[in-house]
């Protein structure tokens, strides 16, 4: 399994160490670990992350595993890309850059509650998008898409696509259920809806 | 006089660009091609093999539409694969005169993909095979 890059490593480091809830790969954990997969069929054409929605307490640690396709994990806010907020304003962005080979993988420690809204670089406009919410339904992620449209110092936000705002489950499903997989998963042995 | 001569020149002209297109894509049934084209995966964050597609080789100045140039895992040209994206084809753009890999093509595939790096959105890959069903399924691994 591949290990983040050296650069992902020191950006995702330098970010724990300033207090803002994110920490590097390590290999001895007692926190909650939750894992995401990063999926895709043979062709490239239906792409998904599986869970699409989870619930988890705070403190917990995501990590997105690339299973087939070469995919991103980003979170919605303005340092990225200029997309709109969609995590908790205290809570900082991440972005996994490319990872390009079935194991690669990028964590994330999510301490801050909130609504955290994230997508697949190459596969936004497909609809690729995730939502963890993280204790409670606060924050912008709980807020309508275009919740920002007319505020001073948006003018370059992007809009979130179509086929994103469709594929997202509603945070009351997510908090009812826990695990919300896509509809296009496959059935999952023992296990989750 | 003059006349003959200028059809003669024309002619020679018209010859020689055949034999050079001949010799370019003679020059491209094995990896690397050569010219312009740039592997894909030195140009952005991919495999340099794709399965089901292979390694593709692309001009940078054709993006994105190419033809990327595919080969097999001992190099031969497999397709030539063209990347229309849906916002082009929903604008009713149109795509003419793209090169061509190979003067026989076996079959075509028309397949939709949700996005890549260099494509990061959902489009067309045209796959103009050079090769059997057959063989283009060998290219799975």
């Amino acid at each position: 399994m591949t290990e983040p890059s050296r650069r992902d490593f020191l950006r995702v480091g330098g970010l724990a160490l300033a207090g803002v809830g994110f920490v590097p790969n390590r290999p001895m954990r007692s926190a909650a670990l939750e894992v995401i997969e990063m999926r895709s069929d043979a062709l490239g054409a239906h792409v998904w992350f599986d869970p699409i929605g989870l619930y988890v307490e705070p403190g917990t640690t995501l990590r997105w595993v690339v299973r087939e396709n070469v995919h991103t994990t980003t979170a919605y806010h303005p340092k990225n890309d200029h997309h709109p907020l969609r995590i908790p304003e205290r809570a900082a962005p991440w972005d996994s850059g490319y990872l390009v080979n079935p194991g690669d993988h990028f964590e994330v420690r999510l301490t801050t509650p909130g609504v955290y809204d994230y997508y697949c670089v190459p596969h936004e406009a497909a609809g690729m998008v995730g939502r963890i919410v993280v204790g409670s339904a606060l924050g912008p992620g709980a807020q309508p898409f275009d919740y920002w449209t007319g505020r001073p110092g948006t003018e370059h936000w992007r809009r979130v696509p179509d086929a994103a705002r469709a594929s997202l489950p509603s945070i009351e499903r997510i908090v009812a259920a826990h695990r919300v997989r896509p509809h296009l998963a496959p059935p999952r042995r023992g296990g989750h809806e | 006089m003059k006349r003959l001569a200028r059809i003669a020149l024309a002619g020679v002209i018209g010859a020689g660009m055949l034999i050079i297109s001949a010799d370019a894509v003679a020059a491209q049934q094995k990896a690397p091609p050569g010219g312009a084209y740039k592997e894909v995966s030195t140009l952005v964050p991919l495999p340099s093999f794709l399965p089901g597609l292979g390694t593709l080789y692309v001009d940078p100045a054709t993006l994105p539409a190419g033809p990327f140039l595919a080969y097999d895992h001992q190099g031969s040209l497999v397709s030539s694969i063209y990347m229309i994206p849906l916002k082009d084809m929903n604008a009713r753009k149109a795509f003419t005169g793209l090169k061509v890999g190979h003067e026989r093509a076996d079959h075509v595939d028309i397949v939709y993909n949700a996005g890549h790096p260099g494509v990061a959105e959902p489009h067309y890959h045209v796959i103009v095979w050079y090769v059997s069903p057959e063989r283009a399924a060998t290219l799975a691994k």
